[in-house]
């Protein structure tokens, strides 16, 4: 039998009983309302304000497929400068109606990669491409060079603003082992020779409408393609010269120099990241097309100024240090006219020259070759010149996408007596493009007028050739592969189409 | 008591600029990781990111293709599941309707994060020692009458702060007159309501929302459980009381009648 | 004839050594090396659980299975202590020595999935009593304590002999508690998934679900009870007769059809017919856990095949098994999202484990007191070999 009790009742009881008092007491602690973590947060994130500024801004939308942008977060401060340039500059953000449709509306200026003070918006990179082109045996790699990095690549590597290195940059070019290093002066004075050669058409034809567009700035193109599609019959057909160069490059080049067009590899340093949105555009494969590869492009890899830099410092080549050297030819002879594409207000100089040429069969005059009206940072110029034999010229000239606005209202409101226009996107026109040394954020017009200057400097240290149709290799050209301006084969090679983008945005009304 | 705040994302101003994310990560300072982007498609709630602007494709009643920003975050539910789950009350809904994380208290058990209807709470899976990461509302500028820090930033005014009821009235107006919003507002009654409401001019099926949820918050199904239990257990415990007395009693009848002892 | 092995005995205490201890031991170590890992690094390394599944195998296995595993003893305490079923009396201290391990065992393997297991306390003195789980957690710990008490019954025969007389006048009242407790916390596992309804497949979720919980934790008991008899017996030698074994499944059986009831009237009400054969991968699954873990049972148990040790043996593993599969069920199968888990290798090693500790723990138990065989047989026992110490 199991053993009796020993223990009373009683104690049984009082021994529970107190040790439901002592468990109760402990337990009832868990009863009070407050929370027994305290009345204060934990950890301090949630008393102090982190990193957050005193006043924050909102910033730009990018989409995650934008081919010239892109952003690292970590880096934004939300400063909003962003949305300032890309506002009051560019008129892009903000322009359109709530709610958006499959595209955020960008014109791939890089703007805001200039404005952003912390570095957390740049171009969206393709060094590796390049890198892997150069380490591959089996391509030939060739380079054009546009005449605004000419005279900013310096910056990155300490030098003043303005400073001219094209001979340094075609010696650094050459030291990554590029197989060419040529120039997009060239092809700049190719535009022209199209360009001029459209205006008079249009003049004296009386088919298509004047004034005529210039369509070398792929951000302003696709402004144009947003916000005034119905304007497309007077943007010139003419591609710019970065596109002219690389159809060129991979027909004529190619086949003088007995090389596969598919074994060329495009590369062009640009002071735009545009540029990089520009090349991909799938019209721009007419070398391919000549072909039978569409998938050829006409330029495979665009780089800005800054990542050349970044290429050149990763390989240990400091600019500072280089000899100058010579561009390649045949695609590597420019004129003055050239040169000074890259300045707002030079598309317009060296079309005129060669116009004035075209029209008078004589060499323009001196203030044609310095024609101080179209020159300088107003931000809508207005310029005439009498061409004898034809009368008065009268042209515009804008840089920054708001002033382009101005030039269009006046057009709508038949307020514009020009016949042609020069449109930039970028205040300055390329010299101070998204893809330029960041030398002063934001850029200043005293880092613009000091690279315009030296273009224009450029252009007059070219002794006797101010004016494209003055460029040998050019005439070379024309004579062996493209026959005339505006013949078949330039229309072909050099002339492109727009695309309706009016439908991807719900465009405010002006 | 305090009105419960709330705040009402019209998913037709949001261009996806992601500057909400940015300033979620400076207030609360929570590192950032491009392994897991904020912004864009496929962009996810983790552990560091306590909002995302998820891009989606949508059409709109019109036919039309087009992209949708959907912001997600926690959306401080009226009658909180993930509250109502934590058993150390590391979840508290404070006077400002934010529904907010108290590390301290938690143990870890992540019986919030299966409770979510809307799968919002994370949980810091590379650590040694993890914690739940949510969205806080921003629960110190609440109080000091602010608004959350990605309320704040928005440039295009996609988000607006106020008291919650108020907020919903105004959703239903805005609603109401204009014809290209889809006549539902996403929080208004889903599961009990919610603080942070959505109003759009797309399907919310097509935006990723789950939309098969019902009026009632879960909370009423645990609450009507609670209450039973303290009544069956002392039920229950009387009767085991009242059987075990009276089979003792029978066995000690019986014992008498015949031998002493149980047989085996 | 039995086999013989080798005894090790330390300090009066007895562990006999067999292969299959071996093996145990090295699985046990090898859990244990892990476990140091996992309180190191934390998640990573060790399992597979991510945002998208935060609960996996030890919630699931360790915790929601073992409760109920481990719970077999209170419907045995239910019937020996109230109900005075005397002729169950015999299996009573083997099914609390197995509750009390299988709840320990619980508590280490929650410990080891909860992410702060140093504020494992907190629910103690900051309340969260909205919570089912802060019920849960109560109850079980009280309830734990109970049994551990219980225990000192068993343990208080060989070892601070004073303190038995105390222990046995407390029993009856702890063994009414330890019977109002698992009724709560039993049911309240199930009632932690009324939260999960939007985000549960319907057949597994329903207002009944505490209920059908509490009912499956009864009559896996009796399932339990057997597999753990025919394991002593295959040890020991030592039998339970069949017949009590049959008589205790038959009334498990009984609550197994009662609980076969309601969940048809559930899913008829809720006109969930649909689902059920649906041929999806969770109708499936319900199909499987309902037809090879309840009706099969319920037949066989009060067919004849039952008065035979292989027929009982089969019910209890079908039994056991279909209650294996009814929490996972509930854990993984309702709440399936794309991106499927599967525990991974370290996390099932850790549970493997803890089990192979609680067999150890057990045979050690059995083998230093008095657990198997009826309650006078063990004090008869101590009044007999009172120093001596042999099997």
């Amino acid at each position: 039998m199991i053993v009796e009790d020993k223990v009373s009742r009683r104690s049984f009881l009082k021994l529970i009983g107190s040790a439901g008092v002592v468990g109760t007491g402990l337990v009832a602690s868990g009863c009070s309302g407050d929370q027994a973590g305290g009345k204060g947060w934990m950890p301090s994130q949630y008393e102090n304000k982190g990193n957050y500024a005193a006043k924050v801004k909102g910033r730009i939308a990018i989409d995650e497929d934008n081919p010239s942008i892109m952003r690292d977060d970590a880096k934004c401060i939300l400063c909003g400068q962003c949305i300032e340039v890309c506002k009051n500059t560019m008129s892009v953000y903000g322009s359109y109606n709530l709610p958006i449709k499959k595209e955020t509306p960008c014109v791939n200026c890089g703007q805001c990669v200039l404005w952003c003070p912390s570095g957390a918006i740049t171009e969206r990179t393709d060094i590796d491409k390049v890198e892997a082109a150069l380490a591959d045996s089996d391509k030939y790699v060739i380079v054009q060079t546009a005449p605004a990095t000419k005279v900013a690549l310096g910056e990155e590597f300490g030098m003043e603003p303005g400073e001219i290195v094209e001979g340094k940059q075609v010696a650094a070019l050459k030291a990554l082992g590029f197989n060419a290093v040529l120039d997009t002066c060239f092809s700049a004075d190719l535009t022209i020779m199209e360009e001029a050669a459209e205006v008079l058409h249009r003049v004296v034809s009386g088919k298509e409408p004047l004034p005529q567009f210039t369509s070398c700035c792929p951000g302003w193109v696709k402004f144009c393609e947003y916000y005034y599609p119905e304007m497309f019959d007077h943007l010139s057909t003419c591609k710019s010269p970065q596109q002219m160069f690389g159809a060129v490059a991979k027909t004529y080049y190619a086949k003088k120099l007995g090389l596969e067009p598919g074994k060329i590899v495009s590369v062009a340093i640009m002071p735009c990241t545009a540029k990089k949105y520009e090349a991909a555009r799938p019209e721009m494969n007419a070398a391919g097309r000549e072909y039978g590869q569409d998938s050829v492009r006409d330029v495979d890899i665009v780089l800005t100024t800054r990542e050349l830099a970044q290429l050149l410092k990763k390989n240990k080549l400091d600019l500072n240090g280089l000899t100058d050297e010579r561009y390649d030819s045949i695609l590597g002879e420019s004129t003055g006219a050239g040169k000074i594409f890259g300045a707002t207000g030079g598309v317009t100089e060296a079309a005129v020259r060669t116009l004035y040429y075209y029209v008078t069969k004589q060499t323009p005059p001196e203030t044609l070759l310095e024609w101080q009206s179209v020159r300088g940072l107003d931000g809508v110029k207005e310029a005439t010149i009498n061409i004898p034999g034809a009368g008065t010229l009268q042209v515009a000239v804008c840089h920054g996408l708001k002033n382009a606005r101005t030039i269009m209202k006046r057009l709508k409101s038949k307020d514009a007596p020009w016949q042609f226009i020069e449109f930039m996107a970028c205040p300055g026109g390329c010299i101070g493009g998204g893809g330029q040394p960041r030398s002063a954020v934001p850029p200043t017009d005293e880092v613009r007028k000091a690279r315009m200057k030296s273009l224009y400097q450029l252009d007059k240290a070219k002794s006797g050739k101010h004016a494209s149709y003055e460029n040998a290799e050019i005439q070379a050209l024309y004579e062996n592969d493209l026959g005339k301006p505006l013949g078949e084969r330039a229309e072909k090679l050099l002339h492109t189409q727009y695309t309706d983008r009016s439908r991807l945005l719900s465009a405010k009304k002006e | 008591m305090a009105q419960d705040k709330g705040v009402l994302i019209d998913l037709t101003k949001c261009i996806g600029c992601g500057s909400c994310t940015v300033a979620c990560k400076l207030w609360n300072k929570v590192e950032f990781n491009e392994k897991a982007p904020m912004v864009g498609t496929g962009a996810k709630l983790n552990d560091k990111n306590w909002t995302v602007v998820e891009r989606r494709e949508a059409v709109t009643r019109q036919g039309e293709p087009v992209y949708r920003y959907v912001k997600q975050q926690c959306m401080h539910c009226k009658d909180p599941a993930c509250v109502s789950a934590c058993f150390s009350r590391a979840l508290q809904k404070d006077e400002n309707g934010a529904v907010v994380y108290y590390p301290d208290l938690c143990v870890g058990c992540r019986y919030c994060m299966v409770a979510c209807p809307f799968d919002v709470p994370k949980y810091e899976w590379e650590k040694a020692l993890p914690l739940v990461a949510k969205c806080q509302m921003c629960a110190t500028r609440l109080a000091k009458g602010a608004s959350p820090a990605c309320v704040d930033v928005c440039p295009t005014g996609a988000m607006t702060f106020g008291n919650s009821d108020e907020l919903l009235q105004t959703a239903k107006s805005i609603v109401a007159n204009d014809n290209k919003y889809i006549k539902h507002i996403y929080g208004a009654k889903e599961i009990g309501g919610t603080n942070w409401l959505y109003i759009s001019d797309v399907n919310f099926v097509e935006l990723g929302f789950k939309t098969d949820m019902e009026d009632v918050s879960p909370v009423t199904y645990t609450r009507g459980l609670l209450s039973a239990v303290p009544f069956l257990a002392v039920t229950w415990g009387v009767f085991l009381t009242a059987m075990a007395l009276y089979s003792r009693r029978r066995r000690k009848l019986e014992g008498k009648k015949g031998d002493s002892d149980d047989e085996e | 004839m039995k086999k013989t092995y080798k005894q090790l005995e330390l300090l009066g205490w007895k562990f006999t050594l067999t292969p299959m201890r071996f093996v145990l031991t090295a699985l046990l170590l090898g859990s244990l090396a892990v476990i140091l890992v996992r309180m190191v690094t934390g998640y990573h390394f060790v399992t597979n659980l991510s945002d998208e599944t935060p609960w996996g195998f030890w919630i699931s296995f360790d915790v929601m299975v073992g409760v109920a595993l481990a719970g077999g003893g209170y419907g045995t305490t239910l019937l020996v202590h109230t109900f005075e079923k005397e002729k169950y009396r015999v299996v009573a201290r083997s099914a609390l020595v197995t509750s009390l391990f299988g709840y320990l065992l619980v508590m280490a393997g929650l410990f080891l999935d909860i992410g702060q297991w140093y504020n494992f306390w907190r629910p103690f003195v900051s309340w969260g009593h909205s919570s089912v789980l802060f019920e849960v957690f109560w109850c079980i710990s009280i309830y734990t304590t109970i049994l551990s008490l219980e225990f000192c019954d068993i343990l208080t025969e060989r070892v601070a002999k004073k303190m038995h007389h105390w222990v046995i006048k407390a029993l009856p009242v702890l063994l009414i508690i330890g019977l109002v407790f698992p009724m709560m916390h039993q049911s309240s596992l199930g009632g932690l998934f009324l939260l999960f309804k939007t985000k549960m497949y319907p057949l597994w979720w329903s207002e009944l679900l505490p209920l059908y919980f509490l009912l499956s934790s009864f009559f896996v008991g009796s399932a339990m009870v057997c597999i753990e008899t025919e394991l002593a017996r295959r040890a020991y030698g030592h039998a339970i007769e069949v017949s009590i074994l049959k008589r205790f499944c038959r009334v498990g059986g009984r609550v197994m059809a009662a609980y076969l009831l309601l969940k048809i009237v559930d899913v008829t009400v809720k006109g969930q017919w649909g689902y059920v054969f649906a041929n999806t991968m969770q109708s499936n699954l319900y199909l499987v856990e309902i037809l090879l873990g309840i009706v099969l049972p319920i037949l066989l148990v009060f067919s004849p095949a039952v008065n035979k040790r292989w027929g009982l043996l089969l019910y209890a593993l079908l039994t056991v098994g279909g209650i294996i599969m009814n929490r996972m069920n509930c854990v993984f199968t309702a709440m399936y999202k794309s991106g499927a888990y599967f525990p991974s290798v370290w996390e099932i090693l850790v549970s493997v484990g803890l089990i192979a500790a609680g067999c150890l723990v057990y045979c050690f138990i059995v083998e230093n007191f008095h657990v198997i065989g009826d309650s006078r047989a063990v004090h008869r026992r101590v009044q007999k070999d009172l120093g001596s110490g042999h099997d």
